[in-house]
């Protein structure tokens, strides 16, 4: 009886979140079109080439550009290094889609970028110096300047957790700095980097803004044309389970190999890495490869969606603009602390269980991470027009629903930080304190929490920007007379008025900032140390 | 810790009764009203028929047919009591799943041209579009260039001179369909195949950006809604994007024969209105003559009704043309068959 009490919220939250999903599976049970041999013969091999090359290009670019600069950032001293520490985070704030905007009123022909450098140079008005970037290499770059921040925050905690003990072994047996990084660090941090690549391969996948405006039709893109240009609403659902299965796939991929392996840490000492100071060249070199991403997925889109914005009457910044960032960041805040809390119960039951099939549940989970907002938002519509035949009060349509979609959407970014934090702490310490007569719920109330201090800020402020860049779910899901920033961005950048655009894409910007802000005065000095 | 969970409870309160005034207050006369349109100037309409009528309006913006899901999930429960979408096609399908009720009125009905009313009188048109093709007049001679059809567009003399933006745009799917319709579906799938060829680059970009490969060099010849060189033209996209629309010359396609290609904006009452006689009260309000001079000032469509002239701007653009007097739900039955064979045709 008390494994059924303390495992049922487990399962209740597996039932209620993966019904918008089942409401999509279920489009399988239903007859294949013939629409499913056209799209066969000709477009479906290229969405699947062209999602496969996005898929490895960004998941390699976010490697590089995450991992090296947590590696520097956890064990290099070094100048600009608080600064770079909380500013490589910046580019999460931008959305690929505004990101991808920016990219091409720069390197188009006529852009920015190539006006700049035919007045500079004095070239004639038809030389265009930058390549264009409406292509998959463009597309690899956006994502991978706006997404390495998943991976270079979950690195970045799981290098600083991991015990100066074994570094200290690592470097007594001889190996140098760089070796030990590759045979030590890295293995250690694996799970959280392919957790966070998971992430970002499922943002990838089903994104459909910035595809959408570089003309590569992928297997998204190919969702919602089947859907809306060939009317065949059937079919679309039939190709998101497939992609969603294709997620499934890889979550039991990741499983499976790392079946057998513990990660938690053991060291009773975890004495605290102390940073190496670099001098001269490795100093340069350091603030270089910290320079690079903020620079390329912050200012440079930043600045140009300034310039557009001189060109606007700012008219748009009055009492409208304060409300539209009211709205996203209050959503943002209820949706996370939700989430938040949720996630942790889960990931405290996985614990005290020690179950595997439990944590394969919560994988299951997240899954919803890699389902396109539209035809997410498409489950929830049917998951709360039965709830509402129920209940007799109508919940379509209110935040309600909104804050649910977000929940089940952006449940996996939670998780990832939430079951992290506790992977890091110690089995032994609830052994200990379980020896000592500490009933479960103290031993999370007094040890799990205060340890979990870093993921909880970590995970809130992850979610909170997803929530506020977050598009077509709340596009069709939000009740009456209510826009947030990324509605008011997309009102206009859908029409590629981007001068008008880039008022509300600054809001986004600004409206990401302010968690950001203030987790850091919550973490506190020593956490980003 | 314990502060941190304190600090956040707060959070959660304060935001909460942040949101409060969102929810619905049932007191007042209202018309609730799912649009895909998503102009500044379409708000101030609202606004105008709140001051003339005391009706409140509610209002969603977003892609119509994902809206027109959410009318179909929310069933009987639809708050909504009008539809409004930017494609002929859409208007036809909300109709034939029987989303629809009749709109009762002789206004309506005497003010307007009856291509723009819907079979039974299920939905209307609110104001019209035309897609156009612009040029550079250097490459092309001007007086033929005003006898162009869209079927010359397959033949070699375009070689490489083509933009156009994704076949997964509505606006090109919609012209395809009408293609299909008047020369039939062997004969668009032959004229795709050299239309197709004739491409100067992937398509990319949306209408605007095929103005600007046209002033820029990047291409000779473009097809591109009318409205947005109007917007091009105004100015209020910036300097670069009025001179790029200068630039370029403007051809009405079939002025010889059938005339261009028209789709609508357009609206109808759902079937599960609660605000029947409000909706209707908007529906003829967005046909004063005020109003639809206020539309065509702002988005640059043409006007609906005949009293209202176009704005100067879209004036300039020319006077020698003909409407395709198809009857605009053909776009939506044929819309399916113009996205296969755009697909086998490789229209990216």
């Amino acid at each position: 009886m008390r494994n059924f009490f303390s495992l049922s919220p487990i399962f209740i939250v597996a039932i209620i979140f993966s019904l918008p999903a089942i409401f999509i599976f279920l489009s399988l049970a239903q007859d294949f079109s013939s629409n499913w041999v056209h799209l066969v013969d000709t477009v479906l091999p290229e969405y699947l080439l062209n999602s496969l090359k996005l898929f490895i290009g960004v998941s390699i670019g976010v490697f590089i550009l995450g991992v090296s600069t947590a590696w520097i950032i956890s064990t290099c001293e070094f100048r600009g290094k608080k600064f770079f520490s909380w500013a490589l985070i910046l580019p999460f704030a931008i959305p690929p889609y505004i990101m991808s905007y920016a990219f091409t009123g720069l390197f188009d022909s006529y852009g920015t970028a190539n006006d700049l450098a035919r007045f500079i140079f004095q070239l004639d008005p038809e030389t265009v110096l930058f390549p264009s970037v409406r292509n998959i290499t463009g597309a690899i770059i956006v994502f991978s300047f706006t997404l390495y921040p998943y991976v270079f925050l979950i690195s970045q905690t799981s290098f600083l957790n991991q015990s100066r003990d074994i570094f200290d072994v690592s470097r007594t047996l001889g190996l140098s700095r760089f070796k030990t990084f590759f045979k030590v660090a890295l293995p250690i941090a694996r799970p959280s980097i392919v957790a966070a690549l998971m992430l970002v391969a499922m943002e990838v996948l089903s994104d459909f803004g910035a595809v959408e405006h570089f003309a590569i039709p992928t297997f998204t893109s190919g969702i919602f044309r089947t859907w809306f240009g060939l009317n065949d609403l059937t079919t679309a659902k039939q190709l998101a389970s497939i992609l969603f299965m294709i997620f499934l796939f890889l979550i039991l991929i990741e499983k499976y190999s790392r079946r057998k392996i513990l990660y938690t840490s053991n060291s009773t000492s975890n004495r605290e890495l102390v940073p190496t100071p670099l001098k001269g060249y490795k100093e340069f070199f350091a603030i270089i490869i910290c320079s690079l991403p903020i620079f390329i997925g912050f200012f440079i889109p930043f600045l140009q969606l300034i310039y557009w914005t001189i060109f606007y009457e700012t008219s748009f910044f009055s009492s409208g603009f304060i409300s539209l960032i009211t709205n996203s960041l209050s959503l943002a805040a209820i949706s996370s602390i939700i989430c938040l809390s949720i996630a942790t119960i889960i990931n405290y039951i996985i614990r005290i269980e020690k179950n595997n099939f439990l944590s394969f549940i919560n994988k299951i989970i997240t899954s919803g991470y890699g389902i396109p907002g539209i035809v997410l938002a498409l489950g929830v519509l049917n998951f709360f027009l039965i709830l509402d035949n129920i209940s007799n009060i109508i919940l379509t349509g209110s935040l309600i629903g909104l804050i649910f979609a977000y929940c089940v959407k952006f449940y996996a970014v939670t998780n990832s930080s939430i079951s992290s934090g506790f992977k890091k702490i110690s089995i032994n310490l609830d052994n200990v304190a379980s020896s000592l007569g500490s009933p479960n719920r103290r031993i999370l109330k007094s040890i799990h929490l205060p340890l979990l201090k870093s993921s909880f800020l970590i995970g809130t402020l992850v979610f909170m920007i997803e929530v506020i860049k977050e598009l077509p779910a709340t596009l069709i899901l939000r009740p009456f007379n209510f826009n947030t920033l990324s509605v008011s961005a997309y009102n206009y950048a859908s029409d590629e008025r981007m001068i008008e655009a880039a008022a509300p894409s600054i809001g986004i910007v600004i409206a990401c900032l302010i968690p950001i802000i203030i987790l850091i005065k919550l973490i506190g000095k020593d956490e980003i140390e | 810790m314990i502060s941190i969970i304190k600090f956040m409870k707060n959070l959660l309160l304060i935001f909460f009764i942040l949101l409060l005034p969102y929810q619905d207050s049932f007191s007042q006369e209202e018309v609730n009203i799912y649009t895909s349109r998503h102009y500044d100037s379409d708000i101030k309409i609202y606004e105008e028929f709140e001051n003339r009528t005391g009706i409140k309006v509610n209002y969603i913006t977003g892609k119509g047919n994902a809206l027109f899901e959410r009318i179909k999930s929310e069933g009987k429960n639809c708050p909504a009591d009008i539809f409004i979408t930017v494609d002929a096609g859409n208007l036809w399908k909300v109709e034939k799943e029987g989303y629809f009720q009749k709109i009762k009125s002789d206004k309506i009905a005497k003010l307007l041209d009856k291509r723009f009313i819907g079979p039974d009188a299920k939905w209307i048109g609110i104001a019209k579009r035309f897609r156009v093709i612009v040029y550079n007049s250097d490459k092309f001679d001007k007086n033929k260039m005003q006898n162009i059809s869209y079927e010359d567009l397959a033949s070699n003399d375009f070689k490489n001179k083509i933009a156009i933006r994704s076949s997964s745009n509505i606006y090109n799917q919609s012209l395809i369909a009408s293609l299909i319709y008047h020369n039939g579906e062997s004969k668009t799938k032959e004229w795709l195949k050299g239309f197709v060829s004739n491409f100067s680059r992937k398509p990319q970009g949306n209408d605007r950006a095929q103005v600007m490969a046209v002033a820029y060099g990047e291409a000779d010849l473009a097809i591109v809604n009318h409205y947005y060189l109007g917007i091009m033209l105004s100015g209020k996209s910036g300097e670069k994007q009025k001179n790029a629309a200068e630039k370029v010359s403007v051809a009405f396609p079939n002025t010889s024969n059938r005339g261009v290609h028209v789709n609508i904006s357009g609206a109808g009452i759902l079937k599960n209105s609660k605000n029947y006689n409000n909706a209707l009260k908007y529906i003829e309000f967005l046909l004063e003559k005020d109003i639809q001079k206020h539309i065509v000032l702002n988005t640059y469509e043409y006007p609906i009704i005949d009293k209202v002239e176009p704005s100067p701007v879209i004036k300039g653009l020319g006077s020698k043309y003909k409407e395709d007097k198809l009857k605009v739900k053909e776009l939506g039955i044929n819309n399916p068959k113009a996205v296969r064979l755009m697909d086998v045709a490789g229209w990216k």
